[in-house]
């Protein structure tokens, strides 16, 4: 009997996001991780997370809130990769127990249905060993379809548009910068084209771990707080159009925060004095508009563990300053006059809570780190930027395939969240493609979620069933046989 | 800025890192450095994985739900059932080992050179060299660097913020 259902799961480094075929969106968003809070001496499932306004609220109230101050992680994946399957299938069997097949309680388990798994490219024989023993052996699927991340993304963004190049063309390249790596990935008729994918070693967690690296470093220790700093840089992070404009912003800004009133005003002047040589910014823009030195800055707050547990943004409008600084327009000022007061008793309240050390400020930082993805060289890795990953990409397709495909670049993955990321990308971007190409970047609404949606996409489809290895096919012919099946 | 010692952080973690006194030693040396650059590429994809260790398997039994016992009963009943068949297979598989183990195991070098693999997909080394360097103190552009610890930092005051608190340590 062939099974009717699909789960569709989208494993990442980082959230897992799991589903039926032939739906809009996943059933369950979970971080793909146990964790130990400080307060327990065991390992616990993290709670669902959900991007949807109507979910949210039915999570919050479902959930405990736990406190993750210096929580211990452990992950199933690791580079990307699955290298605890132990772990990996308490996870999933948690997730399809508790959270999936509840909501379908007559769909009657694994057994009864089939699985797309997401795997990433390049996957190792024996990792992909494990994962099929996990999927028949140990959940018991009736059968399993494996794709891979960026030809998923592919599939939805070209049936979202239908008239889109990546759906008239069939083609497209897939930015997929997740959790654990960054891929840039030409799909040709919804294939993956894999001799010519180019991946950068870096992803969200290593940007959340140099954050960590700097706060520390620089004003409080936070090496062991991982959910906080995964807050702190979704809620503050953003991409800068102009780096070394945006260091000299916040070199004034923290001047300020450093000196005493004293004294502040003296460095002030001085730092805007040497900006005034070098700089694009003037003395006069500063001093006469005193709102400008703290564009960039904001202030977090770290849970005190009494009142809440969970950090915040001091002032969500401060944070959303360093929009009025534009791509080479310095002319804006959206915090003029009219603003002023305001802001001065804002700084007031901050100078005050900030004696109890409970928050810290940040600056360059906002900037600064996902400023690697860009600039990997700049950690010290010798690995090329995003901008010269996607040119090393479309080179190693065929010549008729570049201005399609530098027409058609799709942005996925979580860490493709940070504001203004298209924009610098294509900035870098255009001077590295030639002249009589269009560069046009696709960012998606919900990056995290259209992997999954292509998978539901194609779970749906009327080919899906033939495409999958069943049970028993594994079973006779072992892993390795049935994988040449999915064209990795 | 604050020394973090001075911090009233109670519920932070104030355990030190283990790295950072290996870290300390391989900055003092400058033919070390390399090896600590590398270090610090390493510990960025590093997990706080907690302080002991932990019998894994007994823990995470403990902290399912009564929903995941179907589950774990066909598991268990798996493991033993593998246990007669396959046990060294199975004490392998429970270790759990490193991504970077599992590629040298994989021996992808052996692979033809038109093969796409983990290895070949690397994007490779900037076609620039030059690296910016950014202040550790404030993060400003540096063009300094400490002639005892190889560390940046962009002006006198941020070099005197240096020497005082941070000079041959790697995580303040
Ligand atoms: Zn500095
Ligand atoms: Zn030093």
């Amino acid at each position: 009997m062939q099974p009717s259902t699909v789960v569709v799961l989208d494993n990442g480094g980082g959230l897992i996001k799991a589903g039926f075929g032939g739906e809009m969106d996943p059933t369950a968003i979970i971080p793909n991780c146990l964790f130990r809070p400080l307060s327990s001496k065991k390992w616990l499932h993290p709670s669902p997370i959900s991007t949807t306004p109507s979910s949210a609220a039915a999570a919050a109230a479902a959930s405990d809130p736990i406190d993750l101050t210096s929580a211990a992680v452990r992950r199933p994946l690791d580079r990307g990769y699955l290298i605890n399957p132990d772990l990996q299938r308490d996870i999933w069997a948690h997730l399809l127990s508790s959270l999936l097949f509840p909501q379908r309680p007559n769909l009657g388990g694994p057994s009864h249905s089939s699985l797309l798994l997401t795997e990433p490219l390049f996957s190792l024989p024996s990792v992909q060993r494990a994962t099929d023993e996990l999927v028949f052996e140990d959940l018991g699927f009736a059968a399993l379809y494996v794709a891979d991340s960026p030809s998923l993304a592919h599939l939805y963004e070209a049936s979202r548009r239908p008239s889109g190049l990546a759906s008239k063309a069939q083609c497209s390249l897939v930015v997929d910068c997740g959790f654990s790596f960054t891929h840039a990935a030409p799909v040709f008729q919804n294939f993956t084209l894999n001799y010519a994918v180019k991946r950068i070693d870096l992803g969200g967690k290593a940007l959340t771990n140099y954050l960590k690296e700097l706060v520390s470093y620089r004003s409080v220790n936070v090496m062991d707080e991982t959910f906080l700093m995964d807050d702190v840089k979704e809620r503050l992070c953003f991409v800068s159009l102009d780096v070394a404009r945006d260091l000299k912003i916040a070199r004034c800004a923290m001047w300020e925060t450093w000196e005493s009133s004293r004294f502040e005003w003296v460095y002030l002047v001085l730092t805007v004095c040497e900006m005034g040589n070098e700089g694009n910014l003037e003395k006069d823009d500063i001093l006469r508009k005193p709102g400008k030195e703290n564009l960039l800055r904001c202030t977090y707050v770290l849970p005190d563990g009494v009142t809440h547990t969970k950090g915040f943004v001091k002032d969500p409008d401060e944070a959303q300053r360093y929009l009025s600084l534009t791509d080479g327009d310095r002319d804006q000022t959206p915090n003029g006059n009219a603003d002023q007061p305001q802001v001065t008793e804002k700084l007031e309240n901050r100078k005050k809570t900030d004696l109890t050390k409970n928050e810290f400020d940040l600056t360059n930082e906002r900037f600064l780190v996902p400023e690697m993805i860009f600039h990997p060289a700049d950690l010290g890795m010798n690995q090329a930027g995003l901008a010269e990953c996607i040119v090393r990409a479309v080179n190693s397709c065929h010549p008729d395939l570049h201005p399609l495909l530098y027409e058609s670049i799709i942005l996925t993955g979580g860490s493709t969240l940070f504001p203004r990321i298209a924009q610098r990308l294509e900035k870098e971007l255009r001077p590295l493609v030639p002249d009589d190409y269009r560069v046009k970047i696709t960012a998606q609404e919900d990056p995290i979620l259209s992997v999954w949606r292509g998978g539901s996409l194609l779970a749906s489809s009327p080919d899906f069933e033939a495409m999958c290895v069943t049970k028993a096919e594994y079973e006779e012919l072992g892993s390795a046989r049935c994988r040449r099946r999915f064209f990795h | 800025m604050d020394d973090d010692a001075s911090n009233p952080l109670r519920r932070m973690s104030s355990r030190t890192r283990k790295v950072a006194p290996k870290m300390a030693a391989a900055l003092a040396s400058s033919d070390n450095r390399n090896q600590a650059a590398l270090a610090r590429l390493e510990a960025l994809e590093n997990d706080n994985a907690g302080i002991e260790t932990v019998e894994i398997n007994d823990e995470d039994e403990d902290s399912l739900d009564d929903d995941d016992q179907v589950y774990m009963q066909k598991k268990q009943s798996k493991s033993m059932k593998r246990k007669t068949r396959q046990a060294k297979a199975l004490e392998a598989r429970k270790a759990p080992r490193t991504f970077l183990e599992l590629l040298h195991e994989a021996n992808l070098e052996s692979l033809p050179p038109h093969v796409p693999s983990y290895l070949r997909a690397a994007v490779g080394p900037p076609s620039s060299t030059s690296r910016r360097h950014f202040c550790t103190v404030c993060g400003s552009a540096a063009s300094y660097t400490c002639v005892r610890c190889g560390v940046r930092f962009c002006s006198c005051r941020c070099q005197n913020i240096h020497n005082d608190t941070r000079c041959l340590k790697f995580v303040a």
